[in-house]
């Protein structure tokens, strides 16, 4: 396995979400329309296969189960499709969700278990999804009380009970997603023990405001990561008391994955992939993923250059306007692609340039020495 | 031009407005007069370290705990005074190595201040505030001003 990271590129327009199914053969992808495309891997590039069209709005966020090999899309229409694939035709058919939300929806991911999905939305709630088999559809219960603002963003706890959400009012809160009839009752976390739905278990701020644009679960649990648009990353862990806020030198992150768990990822405005490290009992920022290589500056004689220099009236050629990453702009989402849970050896990153880059994890290790910063 | 020109908030009886905001940012406001006066106190301290040659550690000292909230304007001009008056006898050549013996939170303060004084050029001249800004950005990066717009807790 090379250790260069692989850029795919579509050029149909900045994404602005996508999720691979469970075998990584296939990928659903939206371009920032009303559709969902989804690809099926043919050797190195991506075919088109289908696509999912049924919202009327902008889709803002899709996610794929990937043992029970379904889809759920929610858009800024208000509503969220799960889709299945019919085995005859190989057609996938849209089962509308109830949300009762009157603003757009703008985060939705399946539970560890696939038997619940939430949704978060404008209409400062969560709509915790689940499928009513007396009356053959998706029905959402809204988690509403204490959030204030639009949720962003949504992380489940590996138990299938716990919620994480990052919200516009500056706060990360981890809630009791219980479904009764749904799930068993969880084990006691240091999240707390008697968790009724909706049950408040954790509220935290970043320390300098600003929108709470992702949140993540460690892999055990036990912990919470959330970065802010104040180009911060805070871990909470509630078993020790532990709250640790990096106050980054970069621009926000928008998203944030664990590798394991003691490396976080973190991705958003700067275009690469930072990775921040658990030494001792400190989380820092360690690297950057991206080694940002100067392309070289090819292909132009003295002449032209002087000529450039003066048509744009410049003393030397400037490269303040040049992005030396492999994205071009802003990276909107990670998520984990190869590896396990407590240990992720590959991760995806799309991003507004248009572009899906798969990043190999293991080798951090091995360059970090010429990566940093 | 904005993009929205509706108000949707408006018939929302529960809307998230700016003093819900800035009191779960600021917290419980205190009387004006002891903030004016711990302002007071800070600002002399500050100046007997800038007497005794101590520019570094009289600028550490002026930008702890600045008053945060609407109703202490005279504490915050008093304040700004306080911190300008320790960042102005700071030479260029020595910007970048006292912004690096600041915390973090110090460095985000700081740039706080930076922008507050050069907001009143009547006041402050800009061309040594801009020499720090340019040090400060070099030692804490841009985040450091992403956090000056995104904080609730103007000075």
């Amino acid at each position: 396995m090379s250790d260069a990271p692989i850029v795919n590129e579509f050029n149909q327009g900045p994404i602005s979400c996508h999720a691979f199914n469970g075998d990584r053969t296939e990928l659903a992808i939206c371009f920032n329309t009303n559709v969902v495309s989804i690809f099926r891997k043919s050797g190195a590039s991506w075919t088109q296969t289908s696509t999912l069209a049924e919202h009327d709005k902008p889709v803002t966020s899709v996610d794929w189960a990937p043992r029970s090999n379904r889809i759920v899309t929610c858009s800024q229409d208000r509503n969220a499709y799960v889709w299945t694939l019919d085995g005859a035709t190989h057609q996938w058919k849209p089962t509308l969700v109830l949300l009762r939300i009157n603003r757009a929806a703008t985060f939705v991911r399946w539970s560890p278990e696939e038997d619940k999905f939430a949704v978060a939305s404008g209409s400062r709630c969560i709509s915790v999804c689940y499928f009513e088999e007396d009356n053959d559809w998706w029905v959402g219960k809204h988690i509403k009380k204490p959030i204030r603002s639009t949720v962003l963003s949504l992380d489940w706890h590996p138990n299938n009970v716990l919620l994480a959400a990052g919200c516009a009012d500056m706060k990360a809160r981890v809630f009791s997603a219980f479904i009764k009839g749904i799930d068993k009752k969880p084990a006691p976390s240091p999240w707390g023990e008697k968790l009724p739905f909706n049950t408040v278990c954790g509220e935290f701020s970043n320390g300098s405001g600003g929108w709470i644009h992702s949140v993540a679960f460690s892999p055990s649990g036990e912990s919470l990561a959330f970065t802010g648009h104040d180009s911060t990353i805070t871990v909470v862990s509630p078993g020790t008391g532990d709250v640790q806020s990096i106050r980054a030198p970069f621009l926000p992150y928008l998203s944030v994955i664990w590798l394991n768990e003691s490396q976080i990822v973190a991705a958003g405005h700067d275009c690469a992939p930072h990775l921040f490290e658990l030494k001792g009992q400190q989380w820092a920022f360690s690297a950057s993923l991206d080694a940002a290589v100067k392309k070289a500056d090819v292909g132009f004689t003295a002449r032209d250059t002087f000529r450039r220099m003066d048509s744009r009236a410049q003393s030397a050629t400037s490269t303040d306007t040049e992005v030396h990453t492999q994205h071009q702009n802003t990276i909107n989402s990670i998520r984990p692609f190869s590896g396990t849970p407590g240990h992720v050896e590959q991760f995806s990153t799309s991003a507004i340039d248009g572009k899906l880059i798969i990043w190999n994890a293991h080798s951090i290790s091995r360059g970090l020495g010429n990566l940093h910063l | 031009m904005a993009f929205r020109k509706i108000d949707i908030d408006a018939l929302e009886e529960d809307a998230f407005g700016e003093e819900e905001i800035d009191f779960q940012e600021i917290g419980e406001l205190r009387p004006v007069s002891d903030v004016e006066s711990e302002v007071n106190t800070r600002a002399q301290e500050v100046r007997s370290l800038l007497q005794r040659g101590n520019f570094s550690e009289a600028l550490t000292a002026a930008l702890q705990n600045p008053p945060y909230g609407a109703p202490y304007h005279a504490a915050k001009a008093r304040n700004t005074q306080t911190v300008m008056d320790a960042a102005y006898q700071v030479k260029v050549t020595d910007m970048t190595q006292v912004a690096k013996s600041l915390s973090p939170e110090e460095q985000d303060v700081l740039m706080k201040y930076l922008y507050a004084g050069m907001a009143a050029p009547e006041h402050y001249s800009s061309g040594h505030l801009l020499y720090w800004h340019e040090k400060l950005t070099e030692v804490a990066g841009q985040g450091c001003i992403v956090r000056v717009i995104t904080d609730r807790r103007t000075v």
